[in-house]
């Protein structure tokens, strides 16, 4: 088990051995959403925004 | 199992697409699928509602495993799109909206390998075009799954995170006839007077709230105005699209108090369900994507799924997936490429082995 910074908060986030790039890892501490970036070394940013479609 | 090629992939959704199934009308559809599930392997049947179902069980265990569910739908918007293959593209009612996804689910799930004391099943629902949805209301009393994906066209390559909620009018306004140049205003205009009102309330409620999948969209749908030469009616159907946590009851209320003399009803009242990127549903998809080569993407729809219905009653992780683009949906030119099918199959195959396996 890995660990990295909340970006937002500096909190301590786990990301398990096999975390891939793009996986989103939410901060236990002020749950922003973290997309992985890098898993070796581990990195990770704030997540973006999620589109919005039409229809089904 | 006898997991399907590519080209009896193919030949499965083409085979669906080529047999119109509008809502009420899924029969001949169902048992299409029902006896291709069983060619590869599915143990099929067709339910009680009239779903197309197909499961799967991994060997034996000590102990039950997950339990997935893949809920598509059988039955397309009404409308014949001619049923053709240009190039790379099949063109046909349905090819996306959602007989693709189905298919990817039947085709993918059949190729995916089960962990001991799993069960795999999938649901060509009826009825899901319909303001009923039937066939999902149904499949909603008959499992208890530890995951859903719900099949619906996402692109291969992203995952619908969720939906909104949807709840429809109906509103009817009589008066005594009179003469076009008297006093009295026309009926029709006591029910512009009360679109407009219905339509200030969003405007209001949706101040401040820039992301379509928190406003509060009112659609009018058909005015119809008749008289008998005795009494003048208008008759006005519209359409909402609800956000998150909305209070449909007070909105209700707010709507036929709106309506002074007028006989307002409701129907087809399903909440906006939505689940996170971190769900054990969107990751599966993300590193199955991942997998296959793809940049995943996240997307929040407008629109109103299955997914509302089995999400209240399941809450589980859930969200939507499948071949093609949704912007086609109920179009004259809806058509998905057999190459992004393909692949969204090989992506079922995986995210279903993701899901059900340990960890």
């Amino acid at each position: 088990m890995a660990t990295v910074e909340c970006t937002e908060c500096g909190a301590e986030i786990e990301a398990a051995d096999n975390v891939i790039n793009g996986e989103i890892l939410p901060c236990p501490s002020c749950g922003a959403e973290m997309e992985v970036t890098s898993t070796k070394p581990l990195k990770v940013e704030l997540a973006p925004e999620v589109r919005e479609d039409w229809g089904e | 199992m006898i997991p399907p090629t590519d080209e009896q992939a193919i030949e499965l959704l083409k085979g669906a697409v080529a047999i119109d199934s509008p809502s009420r009308q899924e029969r001949p559809v169902a048992e299409f699928l029902a006896a291709r599930m069983r060619e590869c392997g599915w143990a099929s049947r067709i339910d009680d509602a009239g779903n197309a179902v197909g499961e799967r069980r991994g060997p034996a265990a000590d102990a039950p495993g997950r339990t997935l569910v893949m809920l598509g739908h059988m039955d397309t918007a009404p409308g014949k799109v001619p049923v053709r293959t240009e190039g790379d593209l099949l063109y046909g009612r349905g090819a996306v909206d959602a007989k693709g996804p189905l298919c990817a689910f039947i085709a993918g799930g059949a190729r995916a390998e089960l962990p001991p004391g799993s069960r795999l099943i999938v649901v060509g629902a009826v009825e899901e075009e319909s303001a009923t949805s039937k066939g999902a209301r149904f499949a909603a009393t008959q499992y208890q799954p530890d995951a859903c994906l719900i099949g619906e066209p996402s692109g291969w390559d992203a995952v619908t995170l969720g939906y909104k909620g949807r709840l429809l009018c109906e509103y009817t306004a009589e008066q005594d006839s009179g003469h076009t140049a008297g006093p009295e205003a026309p009926v029709a205009h006591r029910a512009v007077d009360w679109i407009n009102a219905v339509r200030a309330y969003g405007e209001q409620f949706n101040e401040g709230r820039t992301r379509l999948f928190d406003q509060l969209m009112v659609g009018v749908r058909d005015i119809r105005t008749s008289s008998d030469g005795l009494a003048d009616r208008v008759e006005v159907s519209m359409g909402f699209r609800l956000p998150p946590k909305f209070e449909i009851d007070a909105f209700e209320a707010f709507v036929r108090d709106a309506a002074p003399g007028a006989k307002v009803s409701f129907r087809g009242r399903e909440v906006a369900w939505e689940d996170t990127r971190s769900s054990a549903a969107a990751r599966a998809l993300v590193r199955a994507i991942r997998e296959e080569g793809g940049s995943p993407s996240y997307k929040l729809k407008t629109g109103t799924a299955d997914l509302n219905v089995v999400g209240p009653v399941w809450k589980c992780p859930i969200v939507a997936y499948g071949p093609g683009d949704s912007r086609l949906d109920h179009t004259p030119n809806e058509h998905i490429s057999l190459a992004e099918y393909l692949r969204s199959i090989l992506v079922v195959a995986r995210a279903v082995e993701g899901l059900l396996g340990a960890g």
